[in-house]
């Protein structure tokens, strides 16, 4: 159908890429709802595991993927580690979506030229309308 | 944070605004440039749907002014945070010699509330990754 689309199954995972890690983070319902938590103020590792089933440790690791892709503040107080959304993050993520324009529109230049091209070369319907 | 966000976007394309203008209007050409699959019905209040990457975008057309400008609502299937017709895209097209800019505003998206990014803008990003590689 569309020549200007690339493969949708291929490219893995830039490692490196931040808004991917942010994309990663956000993937999973847990992690969404821990940025939810925290969205009001800081909150302790132990305060945001109560809102959960799931075990303390894995907990923490959601944690430690949120922490690492910067969607998370983290700092100690004594033996807590509280926990921050980092309003920053979201960043990369807002970048994207703004791609999302830019490159549907440049792939609307391209068929709409070659489209133009077409028509020049073989004009097989009268397309102007009155 | 609760500015809704403009996003904004421009092209300039080696056409007429006559000829540009289909493309937003008729399903077989808006396919071409985005998404699989388009049911469009270009009146007010009419039918905007488009899939892209299983992305049910679904929303309706406001104003339809060929060939300078179209408006349509745009949200996506089952998103309660970014629900059919909840943002609004305003495409203006302008004259410039023998081509045509072509500029893109897209309004009220839920920039500023973190539950419409998360779980709203997760499925269209993952349509955003795949075409930034």
């Amino acid at each position: 159908m569309s020549a200007a689309r690339g493969g949708a199954a291929a490219g893995a995972p830039d490692e490196g890429d931040p808004a991917d890690a942010v994309l990663r983070a956000l993937a999973d319902p847990h992690r969404r709802q821990i940025l939810r938590l925290v969205r009001g103020g800081e909150l302790a590792a132990g305060e945001i595991a109560s809102h959960f089933d799931a075990t303390q440790q894995a907990v923490s690791h959601h944690l430690q993927v949120l922490a690492k892709a910067g969607l998370l503040s983290e700092r100690r107080d004594g033996a807590r580690r509280l926990y921050a959304l980092d309003p920053q993050a979201l960043d990369p993520v807002r970048e994207m979506l703004s791609e999302l324009w830019p490159s549907a529109l440049e792939r609307l230049k391209y068929v709409v030229e070659q489209d133009q091209k077409k028509k020049t070369t073989a004009p097989k319907r009268a397309g102007r309308k009155p | 944070m609760t500015v809704a966000e403009v996003l904004t976007a421009t092209v300039r394309i080696a056409a007429s605004p006559a000829d540009v203008f289909p493309y937003f209007i008729d399903p077989a050409l808006m396919v071409q440039w985005i998404g699989e699959w388009a049911d469009l019905r270009p009146e007010p209040g009419g039918r905007f749907a488009l899939d892209f990457s299983k992305t049910p975008v679904r929303g309706e057309y406001v104003e339809i002014e060929p060939p300078r400008r179209v408006v349509f609502t745009w949200g996506v299937a089952g998103k309660d945070s970014l629900p059919p017709g909840s943002t609004t895209v305003e495409i203006v097209l302008t004259a410039d010699g023998s081509d045509t800019v072509v500029e893109l505003f897209h309004h009220d998206l839920p920039a500023g509330e973190l539950d419409s990014h998360l779980k709203g803008w997760t499925a269209m990003l993952d349509r955003l990754v795949r075409l930034r590689t």
